[in-house]
Order: C-alpha cells, then sequence, then structure tokens
C-alpha cells in the first residue's frame, strides 16, 4: 500500500506551526453514509489536502454552521452546477457540494430522516475542508481504499 | 488487542449524521399556543394598567414564536410531497398560517387572533386528512 492518492494539483498544506494539520484518523460516527462507511469505521485521513478532492471522493470537514466533524462524499467541485431545491446553482471556485451515500429510503426504514449534507447547509467553502478520507483500517476485515459511490455519480452539467 | 487498539484509536470523530425525526406531530401544539395568544389578547382588552400589557405583549410575543415553531415543523418534517396531492394548498396554507402568526405577534386585535387559530384547525384538518392522527401519535390523538 503506497500513500493516499493525490489529486491532480494537490500541494502539501502546513499548519501555522510549520507541522502538518490533522487529525490523521477518525471514527464514524452514524450511518449517513451507509453502505460504503459504516458507523464504527476507522478511517485514515489525508489532512495535507488543499483543493477539493475529484468526485466521489470521501472527506472530513467542519460543517458549516455547526461546531461539529463532518464526513460526506463530494458531489460536485468547484464551477460545477447542482441541483439545489427545484433550481440549479454554480458551485463558486472554492466551493464543494457534498452529500451522504444512504438514500432517504434505506434511512427512513432504519428510522432516520434525511442526511444532513449540503441539500440542508449549503455548498462548503474550502476553509472548512480537513482532509480526504482514503482508507479503512478497522474493522480489520473490511480494511482497504474506500469503496466508490454505490451507484455512479453523474457529473453534474 | 486492547493495547493495539488503544495505539490506534483515531483521535477524532467525524459524523456522517442525519435528522433523527421522533415522528410525532401535531398541530394541537400549535393550537395550544395559538389558544394562548387568543386569551392575551382578550386579558389586554380587560387590563389597561400598563405593567400588565407590558408582561402581557411580551408572553404573547413568546407564544407567537412557539406556534410558529410548530407550524414550522409540521411543514418541514410531517408533511411529504406526496401530500399535496390530497392538500393541493398545503404550501399556501402554511404560507398564509405563519404570515397571520406575525400579524398576531405585532397585533392587538382579537379578530386577527381568531382568524389565526381558523388556519390552524385548516392544518388540522390537513393532518387529518393525510392520516396524521392514526400515524404520528403514540396511541392515537388523545379524545
Amino acid at each position: 500500500m503506497t500513500g493516499p492518492r493525490r489529486v491532480r494539483g494537490t500541494r502539501r498544506r502546513r499548519g501555522a506551526s510549520g507541522r502538518l494539520p490533522g487529525p490523521w484518523r477518525v471514527a464514524v460516527a452514524d450511518g449517513s453514509m451507509l453502505p460504503s462507511v459504516n458507523p464504527g469505521d476507522w478511517l485514515l485521513i489525508d489532512p495535507t489536502t488543499v483543493h477539493w478532492p475529484r468526485r466521489g471522493a470521501v472527506v472530513v470537514f467542519h460543517e458549516p454552521g455547526a461546531d461539529l466533524l463532518a464526513i460526506k462524499r463530494v458531489a460536485g467541485r468547484p464551477g460545477d452546477w447542482v441541483r439545489f431545491a427545484d433550481a440549479w446553482l454554480q458551485l463558486r471556485e472554492d466551493e464543494a457540494w457534498l452529500m451522504g451515500d444512504a438514500t432517504d429510503e434505506a434511512l427512513a426504514a432504519a428510522g432516520h430522516g434525511t442526511p444532513i449534507d449540503s441539500r440542508r447547509f449549503g455548498p462548503v467553502p474550502i476553509e472548512r475542508l480537513v482532509g480526504r478520507a482514503w482508507f479503512r483500517y478497522w474493522p480489520l476485515r473490511r480494511t482497504g481504499r474506500l469503496p466508490r459511490p454505490p451507484k455512479p455519480r453523474p457529473a453534474p452539467s | 488487542m486492547s493495547l493495539f487498539r488503544r495505539l490506534l484509536a483515531p483521535s477524532a470523530v467525524a459524523h456522517a449524521h442525519c435528522d433523527l425525526p421522533c415522528g410525532v406531530y401535531d398541530p394541537e401544539q400549535a393550537r395550544i399556543e395559538a389558544e394562548s395568544c387568543y386569551r392575551i389578547v382578550e386579558k389586554m382588552a380587560a387590563n389597561s394598567d400598563p405593567a400588565f400589557t407590558t408582561r402581557a405583549i411580551a408572553i404573547k410575543e413568546q407564544r407567537a414564536d412557539l406556534v410558529k415553531h410548530h407550524l414550522d415543523v409540521l411543514w418541514h418534517d410531517y408533511f411529504k410531497p406526496e401530500h399535496l396531492a390530497t392538500v393541493p394548498n398545503l404550501h399556501d396554507l402554511f404560507w398564509n398560517a405563519t404570515k397571520q402568526v406575525s400579524k398576531v405577534k405585532a397585533s392587538s386585535n382579537l379578530d386577527d387572533a381568531k382568524k389565526l387559530l381558523a388556519l390552524i384547525d385548516e392544518v388540522d384538518a390537513a393532518w387529518k386528512a393525510t392520516g396524521g392522527e392514526g400515524k404520528t401519535r403514540v396511541a392515537g390523538r388523545p379524545s
């Protein structure tokens, strides 16, 4: 296993102290990323990414409007058009559109409501990105790179 | 194993969270707060003590905010797009009802409060028409 897959144009980012920022490992809580990421999974994070990674990548970020570390999948990158509330919205050059994987039906069956993602809090600016989740190292029987989205997301056009 | 786990344990928790709706909704909640507003307006008309009026206005505004909150919860969380087939004027109804709350909040006119109660009764009818009575209360709505 080599290091995290780099996105083209990615530069290393260092914190004010000169040390690389963290966290490097996170535990996942809650199920809006089922079935690709389960609650209780331990993931490796690459906190050095300075740009939004490609569509389909799983990212950890500070949720807008809340003091909370959240995990979702990149559904739209800067410049993309995304569908929002029956209209289209173009993302600014530092923004991404982040969505949960789990379908509303699956969540309703599990007794949960809709995922709290960009449909709720809107586009996420790059300052709130913590890093890209790239590898699951716990539980041992499911270690490996994070799978692609359950169904390929068409690029927003 | 525990040492292994402790060494590798993540330093942060990332939440993949969703709403956790309790699934209990009833327009009665809004109705009771709206009735409070109605009674407060009544009492204000019967009492000219300025200290009482000040207190009554403050309490009426609080209650009106609660009405608005309860209506919003019904609108956002209970009603689903498919309910529009049963209640085609749903959005207009909530728009008018929440607007009416703002009116009640600012006025001391009993007719405004009465109109709000009527609108909440319409919401109640919509809730019943979509089966809310049987689905959203723990043991049905107490009668």
